[in-house]
């Protein structure tokens, strides 16, 4: 391809060459003949080339679609692309091709060979539903095509702002781009998965592996310590801070680590924690007081306040037989 | 398959690492009294909540007052360190008892060298 595009810029200066050298030996004539010549042929070989490169893309989807089948068991386990010898058949088909073309033979077979690869890594990608595939996305959408008219009308609503009586802005472009897109409903289509997480199933089957080995963690951990580099600047040093958690996060929420989901209800009908104490006396008076003030305690969880009444009743328990004494 | 479950590990092991790495945290408080006051703090906030509550049954005209006695002798046999009135809010940096302002922690001294230096925020000089 080099040496056609240098004989193609030589074209150029060899018209010009001849258009100054009018009346020129026969010897220049010649010459000049003979670059025509090479002009030509390099023009002819560019040519060949662009009919090879067609041939070749024929040939490879042609073989694509038997191939496709063959190597579909070969690329679940590994997404190791190197390591996956080329099928054969398109190997030879490359190499055919290669000789076909002009020159440069080797160069061509392995521009071709790294080209197969190129592909299969991307039908490899493609099976396993990894990478969003531009033509499903590009498939659904339509160009909207607007009249000119209507795009005049929202230049012109743009530049001067219509005021109702009220003072708010006419808006009448709105229900237009509404009836529009109400054309094409928002549920038709393949699913491309790019915001929600792809089928569960995957998920199910990682359960059912064991839990990893000790060998598993200690990789684990190394990788962690070194992928964990020292911060290179203050943000990253406060990121990792925060992560930590000795830094707040900011916005400060004032109710960090304080996770109290009780109603109000909970926090002041506390007498159905009473229920194992005896039903007159002191205790029971004292046990009162007790919840009174608890209900009235904004700082305590309910789990806190049912913890100080259990105490309680621990306490009184132990000492049911000095209090039998009295 | 395995790169899931290696991936899951690895976050579990970013988790785990700040708390099994040994960091060396070999620090030194100012003082042996400091220490002595550090250990104070922790035991008080240990028995705060039973001191707490056997206070309650000592404070308290309703209960009989062998209960109270009872509950005396348990408050009086629990460790002496547990008891908040031991603690003394010393100077943060200096652990100097005496002369401490309490916003700050600090002792007079260290809050002084502080202000004037212009590294206490919002402090500055009296005048009027």
């Amino acid at each position: 391809k080099d040496k056609s595009a240098a004989s193609k810029d030589s074209t150029p200066e060899g018209a010009a060459e001849r258009q100054e050298d009018g009346a020129e030996t026969p010897k220049q004539q010649l010459l000049d003949i003979i670059g025509n010549m090479k002009v030509e042929v390099s023009y002819r070989k560019k040519l060949q080339k662009l009919k090879a490169s067609e041939n070749k893309k024929q040939a490879m989807n042609k073989l694509e679609g038997p191939d496709s089948e063959g190597s579909v068991p070969q690329g679940i386990t590994e997404n190791t692309q190197r390591d996956k010898p080329l099928n054969p058949e398109l190997v030879k088909a490359a190499s055919a091709v290669a000789s076909s073309l002009p020159h440069d033979k080797k160069q061509a077979e392995s521009e071709l060979l790294a080209q197969l690869r190129r592909h299969e890594e991307t039908t490899d990608k493609l099976k396993k539903g990894e990478t969003v595939n531009i033509r499903n996305v590009i498939s659904e959408m339509t160009v909207k095509r607007q009249s000119s008219a209507q795009w005049g009308a929202k230049l012109s609503g743009r530049i001067s702002l219509q005021f109702d009586e009220d003072g708010q802005r006419i808006r009448p472009e709105r229900s237009s781009a509404q009836s529009m897109d109400s054309r094409r409903s928002l549920k038709v289509g393949k699913r491309l998965n790019i915001f929600t997480k792809a089928s569960t199933e995957p998920e199910h089957a990682l359960k059912t592996v064991s839990s990893p080995t000790i060998w598993d963690l200690e990789f684990a951990k190394e990788v962690a310590a070194v992928t964990a580099q020292p911060p290179r600047n203050g943000f990253e040093e406060m990121i990792q801070w925060t992560k930590e958690g000795i830094l707040w996060e900011f916005p400060i929420d004032n109710e960090v680590g304080m996770e109290d989901d009780a109603e109000f209800h909970e926090h002041i009908f506390l007498e159905k924690h009473l229920e194992g104490f005896p039903k007159e006396g002191p205790i029971r008076h004292f046990m009162e007081l007790v919840i009174c003030g608890l209900s009235k305690n904004p700082y305590l969880s309910v789990k806190q306040k049912v913890e100080h009444i259990e105490w309680f009743q621990k306490y009184f328990e132990e000492k049911k037989e000095l209090l039998q004494e009295i | 398959m395995a790169e899931a479950a290696l991936c899951w590990v690895l976050r579990a092991a970013r988790q785990v690492l700040p708390l099994s790495c040994p960091r060396q945290v070999r620090s030194y408080y100012v003082d042996w009294r400091m220490l002595r006051d550090v250990k104070r703090r922790k035991m008080a906030y240990e028995h705060a909540d039973e001191r707490l509550r056997i206070n309650a049954i000592r404070k308290n005209s309703i209960l009989p007052k062998e209960l109270q006695e009872v509950a005396d002798k348990e408050i009086a046999a629990l460790p002496r360190d547990s008891c908040p009135v031991r603690i003394r809010n010393r100077c943060v940096l200096t652990s100097r008892p005496r002369g401490v302002k309490r916003r700050w922690r600090l002792s007079r001294i260290v809050f002084r060298h502080f202000a004037d230096h212009a590294q206490m925020s919002g402090v500055q000089r009296a005048m009027w």
